[in-house]
This record gives C-alpha cells, structure tokens and sequence, in this order.
C-alpha cells in the first residue's frame, strides 16, 4: 500500500517535471505564425475577418521586436488565446525577457491580450488617453468579449497602461531604440505609433487600414491631419493595424486618405441638403465601396459618425 | 408620465413576460411593454395593420450606432393630411415611448425622422391614430446594445439649446439639430464613474405665425443632440418657428424665415 503509494507520488511529479525537463520552449501548435520582416522584426498578420465571425480575435497585425536587452510587444491581439500564442511564438525565438507591451489604441483586437504578458512583469506602454479610453471600454469587453478572456473573465484581466505617452517617448532594447509617437484623435483618440530606428520599420497601429475598410471612432478631419503628417516619415516599411504589410507609405496612405475625404464631403453635401442619415448612409461614398473590405459592417457606422460630428461645425 | 415609473414598469413587464421571438408578416410579436402600452394607450381598440403605402417604418436591422439609431415613418399619398397622431415606441428600452407626435388638422406630414438610443435588441413600433379615430401599426426589428448607456461623446459639448436649420433645396423637407445632451439617466461620467442624472428634451412644438403644426412629447430615448426631420409634399411654411423644453424646464426656440440658403446660420 505504502509502495503503491509512492511509486504513484513519484509517476505524478514525473508527469509535474516533464516540461522543464526539455525547457520552457513551447511547441509551434499553440504559437503564433510570425514573419520576421527585418532582423528583429517580427509580425503576425491578422485574418480580414467581421468583428462578430469566429476568429475575431485574430484580425490586427501584432507583433514584437527582439533588441540585445530586450523584448517589446506591439499589441496582443483580442483574446488570451492569441495573448498567449503571441507570447509562446516570442519564447521560441529568444531568451530576452519582454519589457514592453505597447498598445497602439484601446480596440479588443489590440489589447485583449495584455493579461498573457503580466508574468513578464512588464511596462505597458500606451498613448496618455489610452488608459482612460480602457477604463471607459471594460464594460464593454466584458459584456461582448467575454468568451475571449479566462473564465471566469473579469476586469483585473483588461490591462490598460502604467506609462503614458505624451508626445513622444524613446524606450532602449539594447542596440535598438523604438520612437513612440502620440497622436491627436484620428482613428481613435488614444493612437500611437513605433518606429524602430534600426529597421525602419514603421508600425502604424490602426492608423493605417489596408484593404480593410478604415473603421472611424475618432475624428474623420483629424484622422486626414495625421494622415498629412504620417505621409512624411522616410521609411523602408509599414505594418498597418489590418492588412499587408508595405514598403509605399505614402500610396496605402492615399487610399485611405481618398476614402476619408469621400466620408467627410460626402456627408457635408448631405447635411448642406438637409439629408436625412439614411440617405448619407446610402449615397455617401458609395463609389468606395469596391475597393475595400467589409465595406457593409463598417461603411454605415462610419457615416453615422462623421453626420454626427459635422452636424454641428 | 414619469421617466422611473415607465422604466420600472417595463422592467418589471419584460422581466415577467420575456419575449415571444416568433415574427410573422414582417410584422414584430407583442412582448410585455407593448402588451402594457397597449392597454394603456389604446385600451380595447382594434389596431390595423395596413400595407407599407399607408405608412412606413424604416430603422436599420443592424445600427450603426446604437446610441443614435435613426427613424423614418413614412406616410403615403391615402394618409397625407389624415394623420392626428403619431406615437413611436421602443420596446425594450427602460422608457419604451420615444415620442408622441400630435398633428395639426390636415398637416401634410409626408415624412418624420428622429435618431434614437437602442437599448437591446428589440421591437421598434409606431402607432398611428387617423383623423377619423381608426389606428395603424407598423414595426422592425433593430439589433443593438448598450444605445441608453452610451457615454455622452465629444460632439454633445457647445451651447446647449443652439437650434439649426437644414432645410432642402426645394423646402419640403427640413432637418432640425437641437444642441442638447439628452441624458438618459443610464449614462456613467467616464471621468468620475459617477451616474449622469437625465436631462432631456421633454417637448418640441413647430408652429408657423402661431399656429401649430406639429408638437412632440418627447424623453430619454432620443440622442444626444436631438434631430427631427419633416417632408411634405409641399414646400414647408415660413415663418417656422420651434420651441423646445426640457425635463428642467428650460426654454429654447429658433426660427427659420423661408429662405433654402438660410440653413445653418440660425440660432436663438
């Protein structure tokens, strides 16, 4: 009886010790697909998928870059799942400890995985509005992204950021420096963009649409502004919030700029004619709607928006 | 009637009774408000449903923004100028009647439209009483969440009570914007996390030299930034003046003198 018992003690902690026997590295199944665009540089490109289909949680591009000190992580994708996975493809590639996860804007697909990195213990890093824009979005991801977190999910999971972007910040990786930038409300109010100065690589966050439609939750105007600006960076590539990646900055800005200026004149136009929304929603930009993706769950709500906002300028 | 005593009231109906999700004819089920409204509004009438001509609903299946849905009834050529009586209801929000409408005698309302908050998915039904004492319905469908929680947005900032005017070319229609958060009394301050007691336009009146055209008893489920638009089949008359009140009884009115290039300009 006692034997039994102890040989079963000692199968259990076998079973317990069998995955540091062969270290922590975890198996490609549960890790992310990455692209490594330039040393260092690593992305996962997101499914052009709606916001309420299966795979929802795996629609922005998010990614890491490796320095000689350290690792910092560009958004997480919108769920624990892909969280973890991001992390696990991290684990594969180096040993470094991740310092930073920096989140370009509050949407669940960009943030929803924080909580797989608290173990790493560390910064989060986001735009000054960033955390205010979390606290006012939990009940929200809780209500609708619930199944995307643990169970049971709860609040303590949606981790907003303990170093707030003011305009810009330089964070060190060791023989790397990444610039962020804090931008005035464009897609969201709290977006943010890395540049890495070694690569050149330009990550966009969501103010860079690639054939998917640009969702609007921001300022369609100041959206442009920015757009004037980003148009002006010299850099080798872009990693936009959704699509592929680019080395033409300036013509994927064109596109989504020619799409905003159409939502904005268009919905002016109405309102001068004292267009109901209805009618903006159906008229306004419609030679658009060939060019991009998901163009009938995104395209109405942006129209509803800028009606709302020039309603009154 | 009291905003709390409604809420409650369908609260507790809807808590009660569910809904019945068996749609037939187009035509949205009963579910425990309307059951309760019903009797209230029009109790032992007979309500018809007449074919879209008459009159008709039109809100999206999907919002595109829960918080300002927008409404269209339509009325065709056989109810122009025999309508005295609109009444929008939203079924599963905490104050299911969005708004009454009374017109004036023989008012050519061609066309109302108004943005609402959507609580949750629900039934969207406007009921109309004829000149002749008879009553239609016509409802939808809308698929929305959280339109009555929404946190007031940047776009509710300004002078509260600003009113404008966007009539179209031709004049029959006119778009009317009234500066004014309508809080529902469900928002939360994002800043403070504190609740944001309602504030809301309770009445509306159109009248031209006096004479009124149309008045809306109106609450919580309207948007921020109260719109309505009118269409007739005839250019609209000028002067039109509105007056606006709201739950804290504070007074607004602008007027529009007839000229189609005189849109936005216009204020108290």
């Amino acid at each position: 009886m006692r034997r039994i018992r102890l040989r079963t003690f000692v199968a259990g902690l076998g079973v317990l010790l069998w995955p540091l026997a062969f270290g922590a590295a975890p198996s490609a199944a549960d890790a992310l697909t990455v692209l490594q665009l330039a040393p260092g540089v690593f992305v996962h490109l997101g499914q052009q998928l709606p916001l309420d289909a299966p795979g929802h949680d795996d629609i922005a591009n998010i990614g890491f870059i490796v320095g000689s000190r350290c690792v910092a992580v560009i958004d997480t994708g919108g769920s624990m799942r892909i969280g973890r996975a991001l992390r696990n493809a991290i684990k594969q590639r180096t040993t470094r400890p991740i310092c930073y996860v920096i989140n370009t804007h509050v949407h669940f697909d960009h943030v929803l995985g924080n909580a797989a990195f608290r173990e790493d213990r560390p910064s989060f890093v986001g735009h000054w509005a960033l955390a205010a824009a979390i606290a006012r979005s939990r009940d929200f991801f809780l209500q609708h992204y619930a199944d995307d977190l643990d169970q049971p999910a709860d609040a303590a999971q949606i981790i907003g950021p303990d170093r707030a972007v003011q305009h810009t910040l330089d964070l060190d990786l060791g023989g790397r420096h990444l610039h962020l930038q804090a931008w005035p409300t464009a897609h969201t109010d709290c977006d943010l963009t890395v540049l890495d100065d070694s690569s050149r690589t330009l990550w966009a966050g969501d103010l860079l649409f690639r054939d998917r439609l640009p969702a609007l939750d921001g300022s369609a105007s100041g959206w442009l502004a920015v757009i004037d600006q980003l148009s002006q960076l010299q850099v080798q590539r872009t990693v936009p919030g959704h699509g592929p990646v680019t080395t033409d900055l300036a013509a994927a800005l064109d596109a989504e700029r020619r799409y905003l200026r159409a939502l904005i004149d268009g919905v002016r136009e109405q309102l001068a004619q004292g267009g109901s929304m209805q009618q903006a929603i159906a008229l306004v930009a419609a030679a658009e709607k060939p060019h991009w993706l998901l163009w009938d769950s995104t395209h109405p709500r942006n129209v509803a928006r800028v009606y709302e906002q020039l309603e009154w300028e | 009637m009291s905003c709390y005593r409604s809420c409650v009231l369908a609260l507790l109906l809807l808590g009660c009774c569910g809904s019945s999700l068996a749609v037939s004819d187009g035509q949205t089920p009963a579910s425990g408000a309307w059951e309760y409204l019903q009797q209230q509004f029009y109790p032992g009438r007979s309500i018809g449903l007449l074919d879209e001509k008459y009159m008709s609903l039109e809100a999206p299946a999907n919002t595109p923004d829960p918080a300002a849905t927008p409404l269209t009834l339509r009325f065709g050529d056989a109810a122009l100028g025999h309508i005295r009586q609109v009444r929008v209801i939203i079924d599963n929000n905490p104050s299911p009647v969005a708004a009454t409408f009374d017109l004036a005698l023989g008012a050519r309302v061609a066309e109302i439209g108004l943005r609402v908050r959507i609580d949750r998915f629900t039934s969207v039904r406007a009921i109309a009483e004829t000149t002749d004492g008879t009553l239609e319905m016509r409802s939808t469908w809308v698929n929305a969440s959280g339109g009555c929680s929404t946190p007031p947005s940047a776009a509710a900032a300004g002078t509260l009570g600003d009113i404008r005017f966007r009539p179209s070319p031709d004049a029959k229609s006119m778009l009317i914007s009234i500066r004014h958060p309508n809080n529902s009394g469900f928002q939360i301050d994002p800043r403070s996390g504190e609740p944001i007691p309602s504030h809301y336009v309770s009445h509306i009146r159109f009248s031209t030299d006096g004479r009124t055209l149309l008045e809306a008893d109106t609450g919580i489920s309207l948007s921020e930034n109260p719109t309505l638009r009118l269409a007739s089949d005839q250019p609209l008359p000028a002067p039109l003046t509105v007056d606006v009140v709201d739950s804290l009884d504070a007074h607004f009115n602008a007027s529009w003198r007839g000229s189609v290039a005189e849109s936005a300009a216009i204020s108290r």
